[in-house]
Parts: structure tokens; C-alpha cells; sequence
């Protein structure tokens, strides 16, 4: 018999070059996952050297100054973070009781033959694509709101009350208000199919114990499934909200674009993924350039720390 | 009563004579991370001949049979420390390659493993793996490994529908044939009848007898009449160490330790 | 709890709520699928005008054989729909390239290793960060340094977009895959590549199609990230490396122009993303679905 060592049993050549293969395979694959890492790195470096002209010019002032003046060069990213901030804040406000009564309903109502199709609709409204949201936002849902809701209600405002001032505005149907109730419905379905799985992920038995004692839905959802899984909950909605930060196309196309701080909710204003969305193509200058630039970073800082405060929050529930 | 109070032995190994052993081990020590579960296991195995390993579960029986092929390998953290001599041969040195170690020692597992292809290439994956070999004798070693196996009647007419459309029974047979298609040495059986309806189980132990004569065979069982009815040779391990060793026959009638008694006539595990 | 529900008053406040919450639960779920139908209704009222005659009468191929036109002229989007394809064919080559090598090292090398469990981390923070900031990013490091807007930086900022998202799904199903199987291939004496090659990637060759599918998908309606990268391009090329025509930055051109024309071809190729977005979207859940055989 000959020696294992150097001399395996059929074919040397071949498992010499197995050894090699399974190094060079898992380089391969080694390589590519510190690819993705160095994606993420590289765009938090292109950012910082790309805006910081922008930071070097105008210091903590592009922070605090809603000033976005492109003829005399000047920038300032707070009113685009506020609107950033304004928009997908009431986003998140219409779409969590929708998406929790969502996620319930299939888990806890639905009848099972309903269940698989109205839980594929659902997800459909996450794959409709962004900028399609944002013309049916623009050309059907605008004008309706318009008509049937935004004029209604401004005509019911007192003159001189402060509820004539956050709804002023024309009356168009563009603004920040239907910019977020169109995002909320594209998040909807991420908020919705985040917290269908964490329901599922209850015990039977500690839910049937809930029943067993006489508790109604009502209360076995409150008091029961949903402390249980709360953790995973935040989780989930801060998903959503990473993702109306950083939603562009829609809302570029609903939110009338005008820079400064918004001073009603049915005013036209602008998110920062709007207006890098809009002007960065005909950017005028290199200031100009690299003050949109810096206001990605500013966006990536924000999504990122929710993103992140997310994904600890999802995982933490997932081992819980 | 007399009797009983007899001292009995800790420990009962049989030695084997030199020329018949295949495998030796010695002071075999096994690790999970810092956890020990092989505490110098010190035997040999028989060519040409059935060695059964029973015990309880937990008892370290397929640590041992993993320990091996070096299987464990797989994962960082496993350690084996000790010497397991193929033929002369320590498989355990760092040099050896355990590619071709896992060519000479095949295994079949608990749970029917075939592969996500036809019935034909699953026997053939390990051959093509190691030979260059023409399609006739290709074929040829197909047909002869679906034999051995017990499983050629039942597939000749199937060969290129897939290997997952098999029953349970059929799947383990197909995995027995895959093992020997490429001419192993030793054969490693963990808990191979486990998953298996009685009739399956009945078949696959035929076909088992029948490969003793080319092979030498190690099973993990925790079915004792498996053990009794196959093997020539068993050994009984607990708690990490292997306690009894001996021939089947001596073992199971006449066994000579406490816990091999206990075991064998069912007062505990 | 006993006494509570014998207590007539707090068994009717509790109904009342019971009622109330279930109505409310319905009632969500209704107000989401009545969404849907509404984009879906005016998406499909305003989009196949733009497969008609103008005249409304007799189907109209231009859509499908002609350019995007000047003002005022007659056209269809067949460049821009050339461009999609072929920078979405680019970005999946390379995103499932690496998806798929990168989904393997997570699950089969990374361990429990802490570098590992860093890319697992941004990876999914990766999977949604804004799609405007990778167009950022490509722009800075390929569309700025080269000069010029190209097809082919626009394919690389859609890859960066679906490579996430096929590493994360190749990782799950590849972590379904039984330990036997791996040991079984190894114990025949296979090395590790050959057996995550011919074993683990066959058996979860389902799942990862999913995986690519519903990555395919997301980009293929991307819009934010082409703005600044493919930019866009009035004449029908095959060139990847000149700015390249595609459909979301054109139906974003053309939406908010003045022409009744260019809206037209706009809501033509809103339907056209949609449909192809949405079917491919239900083929890869169909696949999800589809029990393995065993």
C-alpha cells in the first residue's frame, strides 16, 4: 500500500489539484464578500471627498441654513433634511396602524383560501417600482386628493387659526402630505410582511394559553403577540423608515420641489433624495456638485444609523 | 450470587491478531472545541469482517466511526488526537490528504443522503471524481456498484430519473452503491438502517452481509439484533470510552464488564 | 379574570373593542388592496393608450420599433428598452457573479467568524440603503474620473443594487441544505469546491433563481441611480460605454414634460416596467413556493 501522505491512492495529479482548487474557491468567494464591504466603504469615502468642498466652504451653516440658492452658491441642507425628516416621519405614521392591521389580519382573520392571494397582493405593492408610484402619485392620486380632500378641508379652516396655516398652499394636490401618504403605502408592505413574520414566530401554546383564558383577539394581540415580539417590532419599523428616508423617485415626482424649510403640510418642499434627484445631472458648478454630494452623506448618515438600529433590533428578536 | 461477586474487569479488549487488523486505533482522543468525548479508545478492526459499535447515545460510537475518515475536519474547533493506523498508516498526521483518505474509507450516513442528480450520476460522482474512466467501464462500475448494493433490479430500467424520486429504502441502498462504487477499502455505517421501514432495514443488512467478503465494515448501531445478527466483531462504548471489545457472539452471550452487561440485558440506555 | 368577564358593563366595553378592532383590521387590509387596484387601474388606463393608434383604433407597435422621438413626432421607446435590457443583463452577470460567491462564503467559510458577522451586518444594511446614494457613488468613482455618463456605469450601480439581495437569499437557502449532504459529498473523497459546486448549489439551485429573480426585479425598475450614471440617450446604441437610453430615466423625462405625446410614451412604459416587474415578481414567489421534491 502506498504512503497516504504523498502518494494518494489513484490519481495524484487530481487531488494536488483539489487541494488548490478548494483554496483558490474559497479566495474566490472570500473576495467577493469583502467586495461588498468595500462597496459600503468606498461609498461612505466618495461621499466625504466628494462633498467636502461643500463642507469646507460653508462649515456647521450647511447643517443649520435652509438656504439653497444655486445663481449665488449657496447651500444649506436643512430644509431638505427637514423635509427628508417631515415626509417619511408621516409616512411612518400613516403606514404603521395599516401594516399592523395588515400583518394581524392574515395572521389572526384571514380565511385560509384568502390568505395566500391577499398576502401576494400585498407584497405586489412592495415590487411596483418607485417612479411609477410617482406618476400615478402625480397624475391620479394628486388631483383627487385635491379636489376631494386638501380643498374640503382648507375651506373648513378658520381664517387666523393656526389650522389655516399648516394647510395652506395651492391647491393641487402636490405637496408634503401626499408625498407621504404614498410613501406610507410603499412601505406598507415592508412594515406588513416584517411583522407577519414575527407573529408567526409566536408559540402556539403561549397564544392558545392567552385564548384558553377567555381573552378576545383584541386582547391577546395587545397584550400578548405583540409584547412578545416588540423588540422585532421597533425592528420593523425602523426598516420602514430607512427605507421612506431614502425613497426618491415618488417622492420627487409628488413633493413640488421647493427648497426651504415647509411651512404646511400640503406646502410643496423637498427631501434630500429629491433634490439630488433633480438638480445633480444639470448641477451648475462644482459647489453645487459637491454640496449635493455632501447632502448624500448626510442622508447615508441617517438611513445608515436607522438601518443599522434595525437590523440589531430584528436580529436580537430573531435570537431571542 | 457467588459468582457475581467476583471482581469483574473495568475494561475488556480483545486483541486481534496482527494479520487480520485493517484498522488500528490508538489512545484516540476526540474534542468538541474544549468538550472531550473520546478518551483513549484504544482497538483494531478486522479485514474482511463486520465490527459493530453499540453503546448508548451520547456513548461516543459515531465520534469514533467520524474520527475515521477524518470527516470531522470539516469543522474548526474538532479535534482528534491519538493515532489511527490504515494498514500501517496514521490517518491522522497532518500530511495526509484527506481527499484520497475519504476515497480508500467510504461512508454512509443515518439519513439517506443522495444527491440532486440522476440515479446514474450519483454513483458515478465519486468515480469521475478519481478516474478517468471511458463510458462503457463507467457504466460497467454503475451497474456493478447498483448490484452489490441490492438495488440493479429495481433502477436498471430508471437510471437517469433522479436519485430523490427513490423511496427512503432505496435512497440508502443508492448511498451503500455510491460508496463503493469508488472501491473503498472500509466502509463506515452510521445508524444506516435508522430512517428505514423494517422490510428496507431487512434488505440493506442482506446487502451488507454480502459486502463483508470485499470490504472491511465498521456500523454504528442502537439496534442490538442488528449487531448481533451482522457483525463478527462488536464493541461497547460509554460515556467516551470504549469499555468491551470483543467477539459478537462472547459479547452478547457472555459479556464480560458490568456495563456491557447491564446494557445488553436492557438495564439501561 | 373570571369575575372580570362576568362583569356585565366590562363584557360590553370589551366587545365594543373586539368589534372595533377587528373592523379596523379588515378595514387596513381592504385600504391597502383598494391601493393596489387603483395604481393598477391607471397604470393599465393610461398605459395601453400609448399601445394604441393615436386615433385610438388597431394596436400600435411603434412602442416596440421605433426610437424615442423629438417633440411633437411620432416614436416608441424601443432604445430605451434596448438600453434596460442590456444594462440589467450586465448588472445580473456580474451582481449574481458575486451574489452568489459571497452568499457562499457567509454560509459555508464565514462561521461564526466576527468578520463574518460583520458582512452579514452591512450586507443587509447594503440590501436598503438608498438607491440615489450608489448612484452617487458610481458616479464618483466611474462617471467623474472617465468623463463621461456611460451604460456601462449604469449597469455597475444596478449591480451594486442586486448583488445584496442575491447574497443574502443565496446565504438562506444555502444554510437549508442538511450537513449530511455536505459530509456525504466530502466522505466520497470530494474536495469542498467540488461539492458546494455539484451538491449544495444543484439542491438549491430553486431557491437562488428566487433569489436572482426577485433581485432582477428591484433593478429593473430602478430609476434614482441611472440619472447621474446611463443618463440618457435620444438614438438607438448598442454602445455601453456612451450614455446609454433607458426606460425609468425616459419615463422620468418624458412624465413631466409638456408634449401630450411624451406622456403618452411615459404611461406606455410605466405599464411596461410594471408588468414586467410584477410578473416577475409572482414567477419567483410561484418558484419559492414549489415544494422540493424528497
Amino acid at each position: 500500500m502506498t504512503a497516504l501522505a504523498d502518494t494518494p491512492t489513484t490519481a495524484p495529479a487530481r487531488t494536488a489539484r483539489g487541494v488548490a482548487l478548494d483554496k483558490l474557491f474559497e479566495a474566490l468567494c472570500f473576495g467577493a464578500a469583502t467586495l461588498l464591504l468595500a462597496a459600503l466603504g468606498g461609498l461612505v469615502v466618495s461621499l466625504v471627498i466628494g462633498g467636502w468642498p461643500a463642507f469646507a466652504k460653508f462649515g456647521l451653516t450647511f447643517f443649520v441654513s435652509a438656504e439653497w440658492d444655486p445663481v449665488q452658491e449657496i447651500y444649506g441642507a436643512a430644509g431638505a433634511v427637514v423635509g427628508t425628516l417631515v415626509s417619511a416621519g408621516l409616512a411612518l405614521l400613516f403606514a404603521l396602524p395599516l401594516a399592523l392591521g395588515v400583518a394581524i389580519f392574515l395572521v389572526e382573520l384571514c380565511p385560509p383560501m384568502l390568505r395566500r392571494p391577499i398576502g401576494t397582493a400585498v407584497e405586489l405593492l412592495a415590487g411596483i417600482p418607485s417612479i411609477v408610484y410617482g406618476m400615478w402619485g402625480l397624475f391620479a392620486f394628486a388631483p383627487w386628493f385635491a379636489k376631494h380632500i386638501q380643498l374640503p378641508i382648507m375651506m373648513s379652516a378658520k381664517p387666523g387659526t393656526i389650522w389655516e396655516t399648516i394647510t395652506s398652499g395651492v391647491p393641487n394636490g402636490a405637496g408634503i402630505l401626499t408625498a407621504s401618504i404614498v410613501l406610507a403605502i410603499m412601505i406598507l408592505p415592508f412594515i406588513s410582511a416584517t411583522m407577519r413574520e414575527l407573529l408567526l414566530t409566536i408559540p402556539a401554546q403561549v397564544r392558545e394559553s392567552a385564548y384558553g383564558l377567555g381573552s378576545t383577539t383584541f386582547e391577546v394581540i395587545r397584550k400578548v403577540s405583540l409584547p412578545y415580539v416588540r423588540t422585532g417590532a421597533i425592528g420593523a419599523v425602523m426598516l420602514g423608515l430607512g427605507r421612506a428616508l431614502g425613497e426618491t423617485m415618488a417622492v420627487t415626482f409628488i413633493i413640488g420641489n421647493a427648497h426651504g424649510f415647509p411651512t404646511s403640510i400640503f406646502a410643496s418642499g423637498s427631501t434630500i433624495a429629491s433634490t439630488i434627484a433633480n438638480e445633480f445631472a444639470e448641477a451648475t458648478g462644482k459647489l453645487h456638485t459637491a454640496s449635493l454630494i455632501a447632502l448624500g452623506l448626510v442622508l447615508f448618515v441617517i438611513t445608515f444609523t436607522v438601518l443599522a438600529l434595525a437590523r440589531l433590533l430584528i436580529g436580537r428578536q430573531a435570537h431571542a | 450470587m457467588n459468582a457475581q461477586l467476583e471482581a469483574m474487569p473495568e475494561t475488556a479488549i480483545l486483541d486481534l491478531p496482527p494479520e487480520v487488523v485493517k484498522l488500528a486505533i490508538k489512545d484516540l482522543n476526540f474534542f468538541y472545541g474544549s468538550k472531550q468525548a473520546l478518551f483513549g479508545v484504544e482497538v483494531a478492526f478486522a479485514a474482511n469482517a463486520v465490527t459493530a459499535l453499540i453503546g448508548p447515545s451520547g456513548c461516543g460510537k459515531s465520534t469514533l466511526l467520524r474520527t475515521l475518515n477524518r470527516i470531522y475536519s470539516l469543522y474548526p474547533g474538532q479535534k482528534a488526537t491519538g493515532q489511527v493506523l490504515l494498514d500501517g498508516e496514521d490517518v491522522l498526521a497532518p500530511r495526509v490528504n484527506v481527499a484520497a483518505l475519504r476515497a480508500r474509507i467510504g461512508m454512509v450516513f443515518q439519513k439517506p443522503t443522495p444527491f440532486p442528480m440522476s440515479i446514474f450520476d450519483n454513483v458515478a460522482y465519486g468515480v469521475r471524481l478519481y478516474e478517468k474512466i471511458g463510458k462503457a467501464d463507467l457504466e460497467a462500475r454503475v451497474e456493478d456498484s447498483l448490484r452489490r448494493a441490492a438495488l440493479w433490479e429495481e433502477v436498471k430500467d430508471k437510471l437517469h430519473q433522479s436519485g430523490l424520486s427513490l423511496s427512503g429504502g432505496q435512497q440508502q441502498r443508492l448511498c451503500v452503491a455510491r460508496g463503493i462504487a469508488v472501491k473503498p477499502e472500509v466502509l463506515l455505517l452510521d445508524e444506516p438502517a435508522s430512517a428505514l421501514d423494517p422490510i428496507s432495514t431487512a434488505r440493506l443488512e442482506e446487502t451488507i452481509a454480502e459486502l463483508k467478503s470485499d470490504y472491511t465494515i465498521v456500523i454504528v448501531t442502537h439496534n442490538m439484533g442488528q449487531a448481533a445478527r451482522l457483525s463478527d466483531h462488536t464493541g461497547f462504548m460509554y460515556l467516551g470510552k470504549l469499555v468491551e471489545f470483543g467477539e459478537t457472539e462472547q459479547l452478547f452471550t457472555n459479556p464480560v464488564t458490568d456495563r456491557a452487561r447491564d446494557y445488553i440485558t436492557g438495564r439501561f440506555g | 379574570m373570571t369575575a372580570a368577564t362576568n362583569t356585565p358593563g366590562l363584557r360590553v366595553s370589551r366587545r365594543i373593542s373586539e368589534y372595533a378592532f377587528l373592523i379596523f383590521c379588515w378595514a387596513a387590509t381592504a385600504v391597502a388592496l383598494l391601493f393596489l387596484a387603483a395604481i393598477l387601474f391607471a397604470l393599465l388606463k393610461q398605459g395601453l393608450g400609448g399601445f394604441l393608434k393615436p386615433d385610438g383604433h388597431g394596436l400600435d407597435l411603434d412602442i416596440f420599433t421605433r426610437s424615442t422621438p423629438a417633440p411633437g413626432s411620432q416614436g416608441g421607446l424601443l432604445n430605451a428598452i434596448l438600453g434596460s435590457i442590456m444594462m440589467c443583463v450586465v448588472a445580473m452577470v456580474g451582481a449574481v457573479a458575486i451574489g452568489v460567491m459571497a452568499g457562499t462564503w457567509l454560509s459555508e467559510f464565514a462561521g461564526e467568524s466576527r468578520y463574518g458577522k460583520v458582512i452579514r451586518f452591512l450586507n443587509d444594511v447594503l440590501l436598503s440603503a438608498p438607491s440615489i446614494l450608489v448612484g452617487l457613488f458610481v458616479y464618483e468613482i466611474l462617471v467623474a474620473p472617465l468623463k463621461g455618463f456611460s451604460g456601462l456605469a449604469g449597469s455597475v450601480a444596478l449591480a451594486l443594487l442586486a448583488a445584496p439581495v442575491i447574497t443574502r437569499t443565496t446565504e438562506d437557502v444555502l444554510r437549508l441544505q442538511p450537513t449530511a449532504l455536505r459530509e456525504a459529498s466530502v466522505a466520497l473523497g470530494a474536495p469542498v469546491w467540488k461539492t458546494i459546486w455539484s451538491v449544495i448549489w444543484k439542491s438549491a439551485q430553486g431557491g437562488m433563481l428566487t433569489g436572482a429573480l426577485l433581485a432582477f426585479a428591484r433593478i429593473s425598475g430602478e430609476t434614482a441611480p441611472l440619472l447621474f450614471t446611463a443618463l440618457n440617450n435620444q438614438f438607438l446604441s448598442l454602445d455601453l460605454t456612451k450614455p446609454t437610453a433607458n426606460l425609468p430615466v425616459v419615463i422620468f423625462n418624458y412624465a413631466l414634460s409638456a408634449y401630450d405625446d411624451w406622456r403618452r410614451l411615459a404611461w406606455a412604459g410605466a405599464l411596461l416596467i410594471a408588468a414586467t416587474v410584477l410578473t416577475v415578481t409572482v414567477v419567483a414567489r410561484i418558484l419559492a413556493r414549489e415544494p422540493r421534491r424528497s
